[in-house]
């Protein structure tokens, strides 16, 4: 057992806090963090952000040097997202450049590929979008029936995906889109284009959500064109190139522990300070013990999480078990920001400049149904640990 | 950052299980239920022979002199089969108490002993309609004649029939409310011990009355009057411990369900194909393995003067109760008729989640508790 962090990790603690204090938007670790509603001016101001951290080198620490990064540890992930949580930092606009398409580039990407994309992703001159679910598949991402057909030497792409976050802001799309059909073995035939925004035959719909957020949008593609040299590592293959990717995939389900472990330190102070009949809602036995049992929960997640990651640094590689912590995260995250708003009382309803004490409670309690949908639902969770960890019976149609 | 268990750990733990896997996993247990010993004797025997009652136990009195975090694959391994005995209110809580508020003439009448497993220690705290509070602790000693006298009854005392002495709370100052004294009672033949039945026939406790029983100084443990706080001391270990041990129990519970599954039939395929009782066992998976992460680090923080020290230990109690009792009965659902049998071990799981959903106070008393070491 060791929960300290070595003198090379600390010291690169210290250089990002240091960073991060001066960089950080004026105002910003004082509390005064609003971002423009405006989508334009609000993608303006993250774009700079993003930018902010390419100069200072934070953009993408786990990239190669060789490729702009810092060749990070795995620890120096975790404290990366650590630091990044503790401030509140504003949003990564081009996380999915970030985290989904450089790595993939950089790992089965041509040349050419590398020298188009890799530093307009780093600087936030060019944001991504992913282009992966449709209406008719959602958690079968192999019901896709967005096509790609060979005209001369382009490609025409027509159909529409969904759920595109960043869609309205982006000007590349990473996209998954059927090349040939195989009824019995649907995973094959995918490919993988980078697709051009901004063109003709793609148009960009935003999608109101239940907390009154556009964070979504519908793509919709007619004869819109990529080029043979968009097409990332094997025409067919696209389902490999998906697999790679996620296996790249190491620290993010942490970014989301920290914020949730933030998340609960808040909900703490709120129920300190909120009073009700004029006493705190902390002294209500009730609340007390159901804060006891989060915190238990909370906690036992962290740890949970450490522990897995200990498996990751010995073998190099996390092993199947990691997949319960993501599903412990986003039910977590969902009842704790029902339970945040719940203790409110009928005060709880009120939201926006009518909250009873910072109208934050609503929305996350509004956002969090996204928690246990996106990135995987719940159920598609338990399927993968019933099969892989225990061992159970493949489901149905697979 | 290293959050797992060492490798030697990991290996002793294998010379575990296999030791209580020739002993046929639950069997013990069962024997229990019909009041067979021998072989829990035999395996306590065995347990001192592998040096677990050693472990955290000083050099000076042939001891290893190891932390707590040493002793969790023997307690995982003992819940994985139902082990009952007194191993943990030894080991886990007359151990530490001895150690930190015993005379060194305490430490040595005990200490070696409980190295070659010669003494058993069992705990005799509460007392019938009682809460498990200072204010619950009626039993009391007083000073007559120049001589200590106890009188009381304490119920629910585990294992009574191996036990070689008695760990006791008793009341000492009825003016502070919690005015009271730990003591260390050997067992004698003048002592009243009489079996009680309970529900978890797996594990036998038994009811003691003091009638003016005589206590010599050297039976009183650390400072009169502040037995209470010692004793919470001396629990965070237990506790630390008694969760560990219900990770091994669920281990087993977790295991049992998804064999099961991948075995039983119906409608034509294996049921642990239907999500409802794959994802059933998979939340059963997922609530194991938060307690055992908080085990871990429970075990670790009790020897450690980290702040979150008594939350880290109250948590991992409060989680790994609640959790069990509900992963055991899932356990039964899964198993459908079958699982409602007394042939499957499916109710002796239940009986024991009962029995320490109970003990020593509810899951919402160590919640309680967890709140109020956090301060709020």
């Amino acid at each position: 057992m060791d929960f300290t962090f070595s003198k090379k990790e600390e010291k690169f603690r210290t250089e990002l806090r240091t960073w991060l204090e001066e960089n950080l938007p004026e105002g910003w670790l004082e509390g005064k963090r609003e971002l423009p509603e405006d989508v334009e001016e609000y993608s303006r101001v993250l774009r700079q952000w993003q930018n902010t951290l390419y100069e200072g080198g934070w953009a993408a620490i786990a990239w190669p040097k060789e490729y702009g990064g810092r060749d990070a540890s795995l620890m120096e992930e975790i404290i990366y997202h650590q630091e990044m949580v503790k401030v509140k930092a504003p949003p990564l606009i081009n996380y999915i450049g970030i985290h989904m398409v450089g790595p993939t580039l950089i790992d089965v990407g041509t040349d050419e590929q590398k020298e188009k994309y890799l530093k307009k992703i780093l600087t936030g001159e060019e944001i991504w979008c992913q282009g992966y679910s449709e209406p008719n598949a959602g958690s079968d991402l192999t019901a896709i029936k967005t096509s790609a057909v060979k005209d001369g030497d382009r490609w025409l792409i027509n159909g529409q995906k969904v759920w595109t976050s960043y869609g309205h802001v982006a000007d590349k799309c990473f996209l998954l889109a059927r090349t040939s059909t195989h009824p019995e073995k649907k995973h094959r035939g995918i490919t993988v284009f980078l697709m051009n925004m901004d063109q003709p035959g793609v148009e960009t719909v935003p999608i109101v959500q239940m907390d009154g957020h556009k964070d979504f949008n519908e793509v919709y593609m007619t004869d819109a064109v990529a080029t043979d040299a968009d097409i990332v590592g094997q025409l067919d293959s696209g389902w490999h190139v998906l697999i790679a990717l996620m296996l790249h995939e190491r620290s993010g389900i942490g970014a989301e522990l920290f914020t949730l472990e933030q998340q609960f330190n808040d909900t703490v102070k709120m129920a300190q300070q909120y009073k009700v009949n004029g006493q705190s809602l902390l002294m209500d036995p009730q609340i007390r013990q159901k804060m006891a049992s989060f915190y238990a929960r909370v906690r036992g997640s962290l740890l949970n999480y450490y522990r897995n990651l200990t498996t990751t640094l010995k073998n190099g590689q996390p092993g199947p078990e990691s997949s319960i912590d993501k599903l412990v995260v986003s039910e977590l995250t969902k009842e704790l920001s029902s339970f945040a708003v719940e203790i409110q009382g009928h005060q709880g309803m009120l939201w926006q400049e009518d909250a009873p004490v910072d109208a934050k409670w609503q929305s996350l309690f509004l956002s969090s149904f996204g928690h246990t949908i996106g990135g995987g639902t719940s159920e598609v969770q338990r399927n993968t640990i019933g099969e892989r960890v225990l061992g159970l019976p493949k489901d149905m149609g697979r | 950052m290293d959050f797992s268990l060492t490798e030697d750990q990991e290996t002793f733990r294998g010379h575990i299980r296999k030791m209580l896997d020739k002993f046929g996993g639950t069997q013990v247990a069962r024997e229990m239920i019909v009041n067979k010993t021998e072989n829990l004797q035999k395996l306590y025997s065995m347990l001192a022979e592998l040096g677990c009652t050693a472990i955290n136990i000083p050099e000076v009195y042939d001891g290893l002199d190891l932390d707590s975090l040493d002793l969790v694959p023997t307690y995982e391994e003992l819940g994985r089969s139902l082990v009952p005995g007194l191993f943990m209110e030894t080991n886990a809580l007359a151990v530490p108490i001895l150690k930190k508020y015993g005379t060194t003439q305490q430490q040595q009448t005990y200490l070696s002993a409980i190295v070659t497993g010669q003494k058993q220690i069992s705990f005799a705290a509460l007392e019938p309609f009682n809460d498990f509070s200072p204010s619950g602790i009626e039993c009391s000693l007083e000073s007559r004649d120049g001589q200590y006298v106890l009188n009381g009854t304490k119920t629910l005392v585990p294992e009574a029939g191996f036990a070689d002495a008695f760990l006791v709370v008793a009341r000492t100052n009825d003016d502070q409310q919690d005015g009271l004294t730990l003591l260390l009672i050997d067992k004698t033949d003048e002592l009243t011990i009489t079996p009680q039945t309970s529900f978890d026939e797996a594990k036998h406790v038994a009811k003691l009355d003091f009638y003016d029983f005589k206590i010599t100084q050297q039976q009183i443990i650390g400072e009169v009057d502040k037995g209470w706080d010692n004793l919470q001391e001396g629990l965070l270990y237990f506790n630390a411990a008694l969760s560990s041990y219900l990770v091994g129990a669920m281990e087993s519970v977790v295991h049992m369900a998804t064999e099961y599954a991948n075995m039983r039939e119906q409608f034509g395929q294996k049921i642990g194909r239907f999500q409802a009782i794959k994802h059933s066992i998979v939340d059963m998976k997922v609530n194991l393995e938060i307690a055992r992460s908080l085990s871990h680090y429970a075990n670790w923080v009790v020897d450690t003067d980290e702040v979150d020290r008594e939350a880290a230990v109250y948590s991992a109690r409060s989680y790994a109760t609640e959790k069990f009792i509900e992963v055991a009965s899932h356990n039964i659902q899964i198993h459908g008729g079958i699982g409602f049998t007394e042939e499957i071990d499916c109710h002796l799981f239940v009986k024991r989640a009962r029995y320490y959903d109970q003990y020593l106070g509810s899951t919402s008393f160590y919640q309680e508790k967890v709140v109020a070491s956090l301060g709020w």
